[in-house]
């Protein structure tokens, strides 16, 4: 997992960059993997949820967001959960520069 | 400190801008709406989604590729002049229509970004809920080039 977060005046962005084949069904089928793919991710700053995303197998190989929130300052931490299709977990955070 | 107390105490942060509120609350949409994600148009999943599939046009945008010629990885971008809680990505290009639904927390910015799959050329939907409890959409057809579904 790739995390960016910068601060922009009072908006912090953040570019997110998952690690996953996000196969499903069809896709295993014909590729002859196991189905796999990212279901949920959390952003959080501190205890508050800044950003989430139920997600399914039709975002792309490794999936790619960007988005943005107000209210944080420079230092604070980003914290990114994933949860899988098999109930794999990752977490990674990143300080906002 | 006093700033860890307040996010605990859940109060209102309205009056605190620089402090995160804390009343979001993490939803998995995949389990509080499966039917939506096995829906294999937009229209039902929609409805499966939001409950509705009766939506206003013209106040969030789609940005979306006219011509994408690598359908592994279709930007899709979101912006929005009105406030939104709930904004979901629907496709009818794969063999089931939802990708991707984001909620935002109370300070999120309406400007956001991703990558779909899209294995044929089709319209893209972009629908989400207001703050107001109104539901807005966007459409816009990709085209796609070399389709990116392995399915």
């Amino acid at each position: 997992m790739k995390i960016k977060a910068k601060l922009n005046g009072e908006e912090t962005e953040i570019k997110l960059l998952l690690e996953s084949p996000m196969a499903g069904k069809e896709e295993a089928a014909t590729k002859k993997i196991e189905e796999s793919y990212i279901t949920h991710i959390t952003a959080k700053v501190g205890s508050a949820v800044v950003w989430e995303a139920s997600t399914g197998p039709f975002l792309s190989k490794d999936p790619y967001f960007m988005f943005k929130f107000k209210g944080a300052k420079a230092g604070d931490k980003i914290v990114i959960e994933t949860i899988d299709n098999k109930g794999k977990t990752e977490k990674a955070e990143e300080a906002i520069k | 400190m006093q700033r860890r107390k307040f996010l605990s105490l859940g109060a209102a942060a309205a009056a605190v801008v620089t402090v995160l509120p804390s009343s979001l609350t993490a939803t998995d949409f995949r389990t509080t709406a499966p039917k939506a994600w096995e829906a294999p148009t937009s229209k039902e999943a929609m409805e499966a989604l939001f409950g509705s599939s009766v939506t206003t046009e013209g106040k969030i945008e789609i940005k979306a590729p006219k011509l994408a010629e690598n359908g592994g990885a279709v930007p899709i971008g979101v912006k929005s002049s009105v406030a939104l809680t709930t904004i979901a990505i629907f496709q009818d290009a794969n063999p089931r229509s939802a990708v991707v639904v984001f909620e935002m927390g109370d300070n999120g910015v309406m400007d956001m970004m991703t990558k779909i799959k899209m294995r044929k050329t089709a319209d893209v939907t972009i629908v989400a809920k207001g703050k107001d409890g109104k539901l807005y959409s966007a459409v816009q057809k990709v085209e796609v080039s070399i389709g990116g579904c392995g399915g």
